[in-house]
């Protein structure tokens, strides 16, 4: 599953954070990667071309993460797509608002290839599961 | 040696993101204090701080961290209700803020910022543990927390192991086999700083790294040079550059058919006809894409601008006045060198307006006037020049006091002062050591403002002038040109030689007629509207012989004076594209251009031509006329 031509889409305002997400995805051989710059820009780009795996920040004005998340699972095309979501807060609370919206897993900033490679990697353990 | 060794690139894109971010942060919060409940705005401040310290969190950054991070859960109490902006709480945050600010300037050093001031943590904390006094040293001392190491308080998760396994559980469906399967963000976080650092340096270093046997770039004075040279462009601006040199590529391969056609004989009226339209496409593409080029290296001024409301707010405080920075035309853009070397001088022309063109409210309100001052700084295109306006709605400037204080500092002449007229007398102000603050206060007033701001301004090919009315207040008007890379300028002719000249010096071209040259204390000069301008013929200046009698005047104004190049003819106007000659300056000449028939003439640096000859007054009517007056 983890096929190094994914296309990954990565959400963030902050366009220094988009360009860390994007090394370390490169890092660990993902090259096929765009960048949105909120929710609304993400959302649009989900629903005009195909990709594979979207990393959102959470906080971004416009649209937030957390709604990037809502409306994905809410879209019939779109729900079965993994989302890791990135923030810079450990909250119990944000925790499990991000798991009850259906996130495929959390990342906290800062953060090392390594600890992305893991979550990446329990992502697709569990899409693989689903899928056979 | 650098902290961030490695990570200049990054560090790079994170200061100049985060600087913006900053300013607009700095601007939010002096509209915060006029709308302290506006939760908009507090939204949006929190969202800078969060910003911020997400990506500090990346250059191990621990103390900016930590300082934006207690500002950070200040704004999320404040935009959940829960407390109120005071003034008090304020100014802890301005603060902060300032505190912020000294960080990205020890980062831009190659530094990781040392520990913020303890007192404005402590009081921080205070604020948010609901406790801030109006006198914040008094918190300072006994809050407890600032004992305990900044970097773990700021990364402390609010939830601890336990709850992060569960609630992974939760999140992902999956029962981890081994607790150590979860990558823990807390343990993550707390790995050894050296052990972070090569993760990093790997991560982002490869640039570097590529090329095996070259090492990274050492020191802060690359990286620096590479910051202030880099500039972000809007991509469809570049697709726009792309698209056009493509086109250019079709048109010239056109051009290269046509050529072997001609060559080979063919010059039937179609073959001509190509020719003709592919050297119009040419032409059109070609100044589109100089156009579009151009383009690249425009900025919106705004980003100059947003730093402004902030330094007016805090002095105006400083000086207890009332005043507010009104930014209009934030928009209007222009070339990015400008935008850097304008900072200074607009910082200068605020502070003046703030401290002396602004009266205390109480001044304010006995003279009928709102107790709050607004500044305004603005700035438009118009035509090709852009023009940036600082005006205040203060006291204005008083021409005879100005005139008395220069006399008094020996800056002019009884008999200089005398024949100012007004205008003149206000431009006193730009005399390298004048100033007229009664008190010299710390923030203008030591009289080295105005003339460097009139140097700055000058050496971006820029004029400033002065408008004010005693009692509505002054204006301070400065004129640019679109860009330094062409410059417009007035063809002259010296003999069979062109010469040009900067338009922007130019005032007008009058015809000379020897009976209009008079001789004033043994110089020529001539009378323009009542005016007595020196005449400088431009042979002289050269160091030629004078052949003929000069046929035209060019009226130029330069900083210091107003006087009448003589010239035996003119060209016209044209766009010069400079060439630098980079080696081999002569002096005077500030570039080289090259006509459309080929002909390459030299572009007059007219000040230090004036400079060279020393004594800028002029020669004797009977020189400059020379054997034709005689005659005569």
């Amino acid at each position: 599953m983890s096929d190094p031509k994914m296309k990954f889409l990565v959400v963030d305002d902050f366009s220094t954070m988009r360009r860390i997400v994007r090394n370390l995805l490169k890092e660990l051989g993902f090259t096929n990667v765009d960048e949105a710059e909120d929710g609304v820009i993400a959302l649009q780009k989900l629903k005009s071309s195909e990709f594979d795996f979207v990393v959102t920040d959470w906080n971004m004005p416009n649209m937030t993460g957390i709604e990037l998340l809502r409306a994905i699972r809410a879209d019939a095309a779109l729900k079965a797509l993994p989302v890791l979501m990135i923030t810079a807060e450990a909250k119990k609370e944000n925790i499990i608002e991000a798991a009850q919206a259906g996130a495929s897993g959390y990342i906290v900033k800062p953060f090392t290839a390594g600890t992305m490679s893991e979550k990446l990697n329990k992502i697709f353990e569990k899409m693989n599961q689903k899928a056979a | 040696m650098s902290d961030f060794q490695g990570m200049e690139d990054l560090l790079q894109d994170f200061l100049v993101e985060a600087t913006d971010l900053l300013s607009g942060v700095d601007n939010k919060l002096v509209d915060l204090e006029k709308t302290p409940g506006d939760r908009g705005l507090l939204n949006e401040i929190f969202r800078g701080f969060h910003t911020i310290k997400g990506g500090a969190g990346f250059l191990n950054a621990a103390e900016l961290v930590a300082l934006c991070h207690l500002t950070e859960n200040l704004f999320d109490k404040l935009r959940n209700g829960e407390m109120n902006v005071t003034p008090v709480l304020m100014d802890v945050i301005l603060d902060a803020t300032g505190i912020v600010r000294d960080m990205f300037g020890a980062l831009e050093r190659g530094m990781q910022p040392s520990a913020a001031d303890p007192g404005v943590m402590a009081r921080l904390r205070a604020a948010l543990a609901g406790e801030l006094t109006a006198e914040p040293a008094k918190v300072a001392a006994p809050a407890a927390p600032v004992a305990k190491p900044v970097a773990t308080a700021a990364s402390a998760p609010v939830g601890a192991e336990p709850d992060w396994v569960s609630l992974h559980q939760a999140v992902t469906g999956v029962v981890p086999s081994a607790p150590q399967a979860v990558p823990e963000p807390a343990a993550a976080r707390s790995a050894n700083d050296g052990e972070v650092a090569a993760v990093v340096n790997a991560a982002f270093g490869r640039r570097a790294g590529d090329r095996p046997g070259t090492p990274a770039p050492t020191g802060r004075r690359d990286a620096e040079k590479g910051r202030d040279n880099s500039i972000r462009v809007d991509t469809s601006r570049l697709d726009q550059v792309l698209n056009l040199s493509g086109e250019i590529g079709l048109t010239k391969n056109r051009l290269t058919s046509l050529r072997a056609d001609i060559l080979a004989g063919k010059s039937d009226s179609d073959t001509l006809h190509a020719l003709d339209a592919a050297v119009s496409q040419l032409d059109l593409l070609v100044s589109d894409l100089q156009n579009a080029v151009m383009k690249t290296r425009m900025q919106p001024i705004g980003r100059l601008f947003q730093k402004y409301p902030r330094i007016a707010r805090d002095l105006a405080r400083n000086l207890g006045k009332d005043v507010e920075l009104a930014l209009v035309g934030e928009e209007t853009e222009i070339d990015k060198t400008m935008i850097e070397d304008l900072s200074d001088p607009i910082i200068h022309l605020i502070r003046n307006a703030v401290d002396h063109g602004v009266e205390t409210p109480d001044e304010r309100m006995a003279q009928g006037k709102s107790g709050k001052s607004v500044v305004r700084l603005e700035a438009r295109q118009e035509g090709d020049h852009i023009v940036i306006m600082v005006a205040d709605d203060g006291r204005g400037m008083n021409a005879e006091r100005l005139r008395a204080k220069a006399l008094e500092k020996g800056l002019i002449t009884d008999e200089e002062a005398n024949t100012l007229d007004e205008r003149a007398s206000l431009n006193l102000v730009f005399l390298p050591g004048f100033s007229t603050a009664a008190t010299v206060s710390d923030v203008s007033g030591r009289g080295v403002g105005m003339d460097v701001v009139k140097t700055n301004i000058q050496k971006l090919n820029g004029s400033i002038e002065i408008r004010s009315v005693q009692g509505k207040g002054t204006t301070f008007v400065i004129s640019l040109p679109l860009t330094l890379a062409i410059l417009p300028v007035l063809l002259v002719r010296l003999a069979e030689q062109h010469f040009a000249v900067p338009l922007s010096m130019v005032r007008e071209i009058l015809p000379i007629q020897q009976e209009d040259i008079q001789e004033v204390g043994g110089r020529a000069t001539m009378v323009v509207r009542g005016e007595v301008m020196p005449v400088l013929p431009l042979a002289r200046l050269l160091g030629w012989p004078q052949k003929n009698h000069p046929q035209y005047g060019v009226l130029m104004q330069s900083a210091e004076s107003s006087f009448i190049l003589a010239i035996d003819n003119f060209a016209g106007r044209e766009d010069a594209v400079i060439k630098s000659l980079d080696d081999f300056r002569p002096k005077g000449v500030a570039g080289v251009t090259t006509l459309s028939n080929g002909q390459i003439v030299l572009i007059l640096d007219m000040k230090e031509l004036l400079g060279s000859m020393g004594d800028t007054r002029g020669v004797s009517r009977s020189s400059l006329l020379g054997n034709v007056a005689r005659a005569a």
